[in-house]
C-alpha cells in the first residue's frame, strides 16, 4: 500500500511535533516513517495508519529523533564552520591581506600612541555598536525569510541566526579585554590585542555579511534538493 | 519557538547504547556500524536510509537489525567526514535522500574493511587457538 500525499503532510506533522524543526530533516524521517509504515501496513492489514507510524516511530528508540537532530545539528555545524575557515583564510592571500594588515596596524599604532587609552574602550563599544546594528538588521531580514517561506532549512537557519550570535558574544569579551589595556602595554599584549580585533571585524564581516549574501550559493550546494523545493 | 538543541544538550553525554535491535550481543557488533555501512555503499553504489536497515537485515537473514536511532547519526557522520556524498530524488510523492562514497569514502573503505579482517583474525587466535594451527 503507498502512502497518500495527506498522510505524507501529516508525517511532515509529527516530526515537527517531535521537535524536528527543519526541513532537510524532516524530509530524511519522512521518507523513512514512510517506508517503514508500508512495510508495516503491508504484513499487518488491520492496522491504522496512525498505529503502524506509532510502530515505527517507536523503533528510533527512547529518545526518539533526538540523535538523529544532534548528529545533523553537528553535521552542518562543522560544514559552517569550514565555510567561514575557508573565507577567512581569503584574508590573508593577496590581494586582500593588504586590508587585513591595514585593519592591525591601525590598532596596533593607535594603542602604541602615549595618549589616554579609554578612546580603544570607546572604539571597541562603536564597533561593538555596529556589530549589534548589522545583527539587528540580519535578525530582522531572517524573520522576514522564514515567515515568507514554510521550509526552513538547518543550514540556512545556522547562517541567519548562530553567526549573529558569536559575533555579539566576541565582541562583548573583546570590549572587556580592551578595558584591561595599561597606559604602556608591552608589544606582545599590543601584537595579541591587535590580532583579536582584526580576527573579530573579519568574522563578523563573514558571519553577518558575506555569508548571507551568499545564503542561495551555498544552500544549493548543500542541499540537492533546495532548489527543485523552491521551484516546485 | 523550539529549540531542541538546547534540550538536547543535557542529554549529550548519556551513552548511546542503543544501536542495534533486540539483541543480547549488540555490544559486539557496536563499534561496526561505520564499517557495515561503507562496505553496503560500495558494492550498491547508492542506497537510501531505509534500504540501508533492511539490505542488513536481509544479508543476515534478521539476525542484525540496525536501529534507526543509530542509522541517521552514523550517516551524518560519515557525511560531516567527507565519506559520502548525498542525492535527493523525488520517488512518488515524496522526497528521498540518496547517500554514495566519495572518493576518500571508498578508500575509508578499504581501510576499514582491511582492520575489521585483521580484528576478526586476532579474535579468532584468542578465542579459538586451535584454529590458528592449521
Amino acid at each position: 500500500m503507498k502512502l497518500t500525499e495527506t498522510q505524507i503532510a501529516e508525517l511532515y506533522k509529527f516530526t515537527r511535533k517531535h521537535y524536528v524543526e527543519h526541513y532537510d530533516v524532516q524530509t530524511e524521517l519522512v521518507d523513512h516513517l514512510a517506508n517503514d509504515i508500508e512495510q508495516i501496513l503491508e504484513e499487518n492489514l488491520n492496522l491504522s495508519f496512525e498505529q503502524a507510524r506509532d510502530t515505527s516511530f517507536k523503533k528510533f528508540g527512547v529518545f526518539g529523533f533526538m540523535n538523529v537532530v544532534e548528529a545533523k545539528q553537528k553535521q552542518l555545524g562543522k560544514k559552517y564552520n569550514k565555510i567561514i575557515w575557508k573565507l577567512m583564510k581569503e584574508w590573508f592571500s593577496i590581494p586582500k591581506i593588504i586590508i587585513t594588515s591595514a585593519i592591525f596596524m591601525i590598532f596596533y599604532i593607535l594603542m602604541s600612541l602615549n595618549i589616554n587609552h579609554n578612546y580603544l574602550s570607546i572604539l571597541m563599544l562603536i564597533l561593538a555598536l555596529v556589530d549589534v546594528f548589522l545583527v539587528s538588521k540580519l535578525s530582522k531580514k531572517s524573520k522576514q525569510r522564514f515567515k515568507e517561506q514554510s521550509q526552513k532549512y538547518l543550514l540556512e537557519d545556522m547562517i541567519f541566526r548562530m553567526g549573529a550570535f558569536s559575533s555579539i558574544l566576541v565582541f562583548s569579551n573583546l570590549f572587556q579585554l580592551s578595558t584591561f589595556l595599561k597606559s604602556s602595554p608591552s608589544v606582545y599584549f599590543k601584537f595579541f590585542v591587535a590580532s583579536l580585533i582584526t580576527l573579530a571585524i573579519l568574522y563578523s564581516y563573514i558571519s553577518l555579511i558575506i555569508i548571507p549574501q551568499r545564503a542561495e550559493e551555498l544552500l544549493e550546494e548543500t542541499y540537492p534538493e533546495y532548489k527543485r523545493v523552491n521551484n516546485l | 519557538m523550539n529549540r531542541p538543541d538546547i534540550f538536547l544538550s543535557r542529554f549529550n553525554k548519556l551513552p548511546n547504547d542503543y544501536t542495534f535491535h533486540n539483541m543480547g550481543n549488540q555490544k559486539l557488533y557496536k563499534g561496526s556500524l561505520q564499517t557495515i555501512i561503507l562496505k553496503l555503499l560500495e558494492s550498491n553504489d547508492k542506497m537510501y536510509g531505509y534500504e540501508i536497515t533492511q539490505k542488513v537485515k536481509e544479508l543476515t537473514k534478521g539476525e542484525l537489525k540496525i536501529t534507526e536511532g543509530a542509522l541517521y547519526p552514523a550517516l551524518h557522520k560519515l557525511e560531516a567526514d567527507g565519506l559520502l556524498d548525498v542525492e535527493v530524488a523525488k520517488v512518488g510523492n515524496r522526497l528521498r535522500k540518496y547517500y554514495k562514497l566519495t572518493e576518500s569514502g571508498s578508500k575509508e573503505t578499504a581501510n576499514k574493511l582491511a582492520e575489521m579482517q585483521e580484528f576478526l583474525k586476532t579474535m579468532q587466535h584468542l578465542v579459538n587457538p586451535k584454529f590458528s594451527l592449521e
